[in-house]
């Protein structure tokens, strides 16, 4: 076992792991922290997978932006921060369910021969030649989407509705 | 950098999106619900972050090796977008029906 | 000149379609046009356009009487097969030729006269949208009847018109009596409707499955054109009893649409609806369609002699049995009507005789006179709200034009000369008179015609007697009268005119080309000519009716009320011209007691076998939705779950179901 594969199997138990304490605890601001774990850990993962734009990125938006914003809505919709929200009983068939589709996709994808190099042309710099150029369309069409999002967002939580 | 094997990976992200739909499915509130979402959108953004890198891709000429890197970059914009959106909808349904139980809200009317 | 008119004929089309247009207008946007007096201007506009053509169509076929224009639409077509040796094919289109031309004045002209009349006469009413969308529907459906080149479409354009009808008679649907006449109307045509296209099957059957070489009537979609003509030629003689049933059929559609014995009682009670109506529709158009279909059959297909003695039977046996019934009637609509029932008897009695044209010369002539006697009546009710003529009386000074708008409408429907009535009527009985010769069988139905004559005269005079003569109204609690306005006036005049001189202009060579049969042949009849005999037979009629008149003179005229003695046999004849030969007693006995028990046995069947399996279907549908509708819970994690699923069962048959199948088929 080499050391990469090591470091990756240590990151992946975290990711696991901080995965389902987010959703397993019972306080909400719980959640965020091990949530903001979780994105850290897979950050790290990217770093590992030898892309470490993504790495920032995921960082950035999701560490950063997306963890802060979460607290945010839960601050907002709770009279009290450090509350408990009910959470149902755990029934078989989301497990069954859950489990099910892990082992089809281990069952799919796993088969696939042959393991990951280190993209030998890897660059920031390549990786910005190709998002403004070959997939510049798919970048504006983001932009367009998080426009409408962002109106969407307005609209959705501007007072006076109803 | 050595190779990482493919069932490693493959093992990893499936299990998160196992979590995913699990907390998907039994998680009530709206908040916990995203989360799970953002779980699941991270276990995909990682495969397409490994898959880049494919020996089988890096030979194919219609394939560059960044590209799923740059669709990783576009996937994180829109699950960052999902979020605000999914937060901007859990604030106007707080205010309307002063609940953030998915469990409760089950109709799309006032 | 008259080749430019000639390419008008192709554009036939147009006559119809622009009624239609203000159809779909007025029914959508009518209530909005208030100050367009509810649409009633746009129909009035359409119909004068739609006359205008009309005219220059007519215009056209005068100067080149030949010419046939057809535009034809194949919407179904048959390979020959065992069945149907020569095949056929449905069409629908445009036949533009005189007869066709004809009527199309008569339509579009009286249309147009009666749609500018109702703008006064109805102004007052309720519900004026709905009137002229459904009076320019009706003329849409009316002017496309007398456009058909084909049967099929004939018959289509047939029942449109009757259901047209049907809506008009209802129009005051408030009033029981409106409504019950509607349904009346519409049921009693409907069983001739059915006998009809039961007729149009029969003719299709012979004709498309043994028809004579090249005569392929039902392989060229029942095509009204020359080349198949009829088959009293001989050449069918085995199917004689089948085509005599055929005509037989056409004769009851016909019978039904122009209210003949026996289906002549829905007519009297349709003076339910506005007068305007009975004028365009109950007088001067729809119910002609019946003579028109007859006359159209008997030039186009033939009639067996067997049919033509049935239709020479009832139409002259109509002439008098309506007259009758009109000779004590109180009611002016009424009395009008059965005139109606009576005149359009003449015509039947003609196209029976084989004159063809000679009846729709009087259809022609009828028309005009008789809307002009309906919107005189129109207009006296419209005056004093009343329709009963003992309440009537006076009017004379009151309503000058309408007086003597009915009164020229009573001379030309009682057979003087020069009104108009007079030409057709004489035409009919002298040229009947022609043949009694060789159908010595006709008599009785001649005489019979010629006794309504008297009648007519008397009847229509009695009515004018009544309603104008005397020094005073009657009724003294009526309003004092006063005409209507000049949209209504305009139309009598009109109409007056054309009552006296219609009848005349059969006499100009071309207008009389529009009574040429098919390939330009004369017809019998058209025009008619005045032997010694004929002379003769002229001065018997106008003196029938003079005498008539002066029968109605002597006893309701000025003012005077004639009472036959109670007990007399003519007090009890009376009883039963009033209540109308008890027919409809008898038919409303036979619905009660008949008809009921087959309600009632289809009534049952229908609640229990029906009804049953219906509810059973139901409540299954109904058990398995409430089931169902449980999965529809709101709940986004259930609706989650069911994406889940999906994923998974796309994972199975991906990577079980598929490999599974491509082995079975790569390994077999």
């Amino acid at each position: 076992m080499s050391l990469t594969e090591l470091a990756f199997f240590a990151l992946a138990v975290i990711a696991v792991a901080t995965g389902l304490l987010a959703l397993l605890v019972r306080e909400l601001v719980h959640t965020i922290l091990w949530i903001g774990i979780f994105f850290v850990d897979l950050s790290a993962i990217y770093f590992l997978l030898e892309a470490p734009f993504l790495g920032v990125l995921q960082l950035g938006v999701y560490a950063g932006a997306v963890t802060i914003l979460l607290l945010f809505g839960i601050m907002v919709t709770r009279k009290r921060i450090f509350s408990r929200d009910a959470a149902t009983g755990v029934g078989a068939l989301p497990i069954a369910l859950a489990v099910v589709t892990f082992v089809f996709l281990i069952g799919a994808l796993g088969q696939l021969p042959g393991s990951a190099v280190p993209a030998a042309s890897y660059s920031v710099t390549a990786l910005s030649t190709l998002l403004f150029n070959t997939e510049a369309p798919y970048l504006l069409l983001l932009g367009l989407v998080m426009l409408a999002a962002l109106a969407g967002a307005i609209y959705l939580v501007r007072e006076g509705r109803e | 950098m050595t190779t990482l094997p493919v069932g490693d990976l493959v093992a990893l992200a499936s299990g998160l999106v196992a979590i995913s739909i699990f907390g998907i499915l039994t998680r009530r509130n709206f908040i916990l619900l995203l989360i799970a979402l953002e779980i699941g959108m991270n276990a995909a953004i990682l495969t397409f972050v490994y898959f880049a890198a494919f020996p089988q891709c890096v030979t194919a000429a219609t394939c560059h090796p960044l590209t799923g890197q740059a669709i990783a970059v576009v996937v994180i914009g829109l699950a960052a977008t999902e979020v605000a959106v999914g937060l901007a909808i859990v604030l106007a349904l707080h205010r309307i029906r002063g609940t953030t139980n998915v469990a409760e809200a089950t109709t799309l009317q006032l | 000149m008259s080749g430019i008119l000639a390419s008008l004929f192709g554009w036939a089309f147009l006559v119809p379609l622009l009624p239609a247009l203000a159809f779909i207008v007025i029914g959508l946007f009518g209530d909005r046009l208030r100050r367009l007096e509810h649409g009633g201007w746009i129909a009035v506009g359409a119909a004068f356009v739609s006359m205008v053509l009309a005219v220059l169509i007519a215009l056209g076929e005068m100067a080149s009487p030949d010419t046939y224009t057809s535009l034809s639409y194949t919407w179904l077509s048959l390979p020959a097969n065992p069945t149907f040796p020569y095949g056929f094919s449905l069409v629908i289109g445009t036949l533009v030729d005189p007869l066709s031309s004809l009527m199309l004045i008569v339509v579009t002209v009286v249309g147009f006269l009666v749609l500018l009349y109702s703008i006064g006469y109805m102004h007052h009413e309720h519900g004026l949208s709905r009137y002229y969308a459904e009076l320019s529907l009706f003329l849409t459906a009316m002017i496309g009847l007398v456009l058909s080149n084909n049967l099929l479409e004939f018959f289509l354009f047939w029942e449109l018109v009757g259901v047209c009808s049907y809506f008009l008679i209802g129009f005051f649907y408030e009033k029981p009596s409106a409504a019950s006449a509607a349904k009346e109307a519409f049921l009693i045509t409907r069983i001739g409707d059915i006998l009809f296209l039961l007729g149009i099957f029969i003719f299709f059957y012979v004709y498309a499955s043994d028809g004579p070489a090249g005569l392929h009537w039902a392989s060229s979609g029942f095509l009204f054109a020359y080349g198949n003509l009829p088959f009293l030629a001989g050449s069918l003689g085995a199917n004689t009893p089948l085509l005599t049933i055929a005509g037989l059929c056409i004769l009851a559609g016909a019978a039904g649409k122009s209210a003949q014995f026996p289906l002549h009682v829905w007519l009297p009670d349709a003076m339910e609806g506005p007068t305007t109506v009975s004028a365009l529709i109950h007088a001067a158009t729809m119910v002609a369609a019946g003579v028109y279909l007859l006359a159209m059959t008997s030039i186009f297909l033939g009639f067996t002699p067997t049919d033509q003695f049935a239709i020479v039977a009832i139409g002259g046996f109509t002439t008098l049995f309506a007259a009758t019934m009109a000779v004590v009637n109180t009611d002016i609509k009424r009395v009008i009507a059965y005139s109606t029932i009576s005149q359009l008897g003449y015509m039947v009695l003609a196209v029976g005789a084989g004159f063809a044209m000679v009846g729709l010369y009087h259809l022609f002539t009828h028309a005009f006179f008789k809307a002009l006697l309906f919107l005189a009546a129109g207009s006296v009710i419209h005056a004093i709200g009343t329709q009963d003529l003992f309440k009537m009386g006076g009017l004379k000074r009151h309503l000058r034009v309408t007086g003597a708008a009915f009164a020229i409408g009573g001379l030309a429907l009682a057979g003087i000369p020069p009104f108009a009535g007079f030409w057709s009527k004489d035409d009919i009985l002298s040229s009947v008179y022609s043949v009694t010769g060789s159908h010595p069988e006709y008599w009785p139905f001649l005489l019979m015609a010629m006794a309504a004559v008297f009648l007519t005269g008397y009847y229509i005079f009695r009515v004018w007697f009544l309603t104008f003569s005397g020094d005073r109204i009657r009724d003294p609690t009526l309003p004092t009268p006063h005409e209507g306005p000049w949209v209504m006036q305009v139309p009598l005049i009109v109409l007056s005119g054309f009552a006296v001189g219609a009848g005349l202009l059969i006499f100009i060579p071309g207008f009389a080309n529009l009574f040429l049969l098919p390939g330009g042949v004369t017809a019998l009849g058209i025009p008619p000519t005045y032997g010694t005999t004929d002379i003769l037979l002229s001065v018997l009629g106008v003196g029938l009716g003079g005498a008539g008149i002066l029968t109605a003179w002597l006893l309701w005229g000025n003012g005077r009320v004639f009472q036959l003695p109670e007990g007399s046999v003519w007090s009890s004849a009376r009883k039963v011209l009033v209540n109308r030969y008890y027919f409809k007693v008898a038919y409303d006995a036979v619905g009660a007691k008949a008809v009921y028990s087959v309600a009632r046995a289809a009534d049952f069947v229908d609640q229990f076998v029906m009804d049953g399996t219906v509810r059973g279907i139901e409540q299954l549908f109904s058990r398995i939705s409430e089931r169902m509708r449980r999965i529809q819970s709101g709940v986004v994690s259930d609706y989650a779950a069911y994406v889940v699923g999906g994923l998974l069962a796309v994972f199975v048959l991906l990577l079980l179901v598929g490999p599974y199948l491509v082995n079975r088929v790569g390994g077999g």
